[in-house]
């Protein structure tokens, strides 16, 4: 049983015990699978893996813990979804993905109400406050995915690699314009959240 | 992890909840104990109200924006939509889901909520 990590077009040279399976010009990144126990620590390792190979080709990352047989399998699997991962890598080349995530910040934090029109209110607010962060974020981006959750704004972004700074520069300036809310950005993560063809908004 | 930091408050404990919805996330994953089949079809049930009740809310708040409706309506709303919140935030807590949980992975439709 081995472990997929990644899916490219380019010539990966992954380091041993990974290998490279090549099918259909498309090249599935693989190593050995290990029994063992899944944990943050695990998650990381396979991160570290998978951000290695980004910084030598453009790739879409697999789902953690996906696995096939053998490298036959894998390259089978690959094969059969050919056409959607050209279209997908063609999305994602030269860009990565960046996170962000906005909530009210703890103290500013609202009283609880019994009132149902402060309720309201608040919930325009915090609507409106996403979309004050979100739209000026989504332009600087190739693309973008909305999280839900209790976050104010959970979104992953897709942006080219030489757009990352000045998108971080914006997340900044979003951040002082908006005293009451914590904005947190972290990246450059392997897009994972754009890995299949047709989810994106 | 540090260094994954691009922009960051001054205070990211709030953020940082998530770590143990990941050891629960990883714990879960692997246990298929008859009451988590009960909890996986409450998720899924809470998952569809979650959904309506964020569809009936927005709408609510479009409707509330157009000026269509009296402040004794608007507060009626509200304390539906209030209670409603306070109501599944009970019921997650009894079947120990965070909010992150109410979601469902459409595959190629992407994410429900």
């Amino acid at each position: 049983v081995i472990e997929l990590y990644a899916v490219t077009r380019e010539a990966a040279a992954p380091r041993p015990p990974l290998r490279a399976v090549a099918c259909g010009g498309l090249t599935a990144v693989c190593g050995p699978a290990t029994e063992r126990e899944v944990t943050p620590e695990v998650l990381w390792e396979h991160e570290e893996v998978v951000e290695e190979l980004m910084e030598q080709c453009n790739l879409l990352p697999f789902r953690f813990g996906t696995r096939v047989v053998d490298e036959a399998a894998a390259a089978h699997a690959v094969g059969a979804r050919r056409d959607e991962l050209l279209i997908s890598l063609d999305r994602v080349r030269g860009a990565v993905e960046l996170a962000v995530r906005a909530r009210r910040r703890a103290g500013a934090g609202d009283a609880p109400t019994s009132s149902g029109s402060k309720y309201m209110d608040r919930r325009a607010r915090d609507l409106g406050a996403a979309r004050l962060l979100h739209e000026p974020l989504a332009f600087l981006a190739r693309d973008s995915v909305l999280g839900g959750g209790p976050d104010l704004l959970r979104a992953a972004y897709l942006v080219d690699r030489e757009t990352t700074e000045r998108f971080v520069a914006l997340v900044r300036r979003l951040q002082q314009s908006h005293p009451d809310l914590d904005v947190l950005c972290t990246g450059p993560w392997p897009p994972y959240s754009f890995a299949d063809a047709k989810e994106t908004t | 992890v540090k260094d994954k930091l691009l922009a960051s408050p001054l205070d990211l404990d709030p953020f940082l909840s998530d770590d143990r919805r990941l050891d629960n996330a990883l714990t879960r994953r692997i246990d298929a104990e008859p009451e988590n089949v009960q909890r996986g079809l409450a998720q899924l049930v809470l998952t569809i109200v979650e959904l309506l009740r964020q569809l009936m809310e927005r709408q609510a708040l479009r409707r509330i924006d157009g000026g269509a409706l009296t402040e004794e309506q608007v507060e009626r709303l509200g304390r539906t939509f209030m209670e409603l919140d306070q109501r599944m935030e009970e019921l997650r807590a009894e079947f120990g889901l965070e909010p992150e949980d109410l979601n469902l992975d459409l595959g190629p439709l992407g994410r429900l909520l």
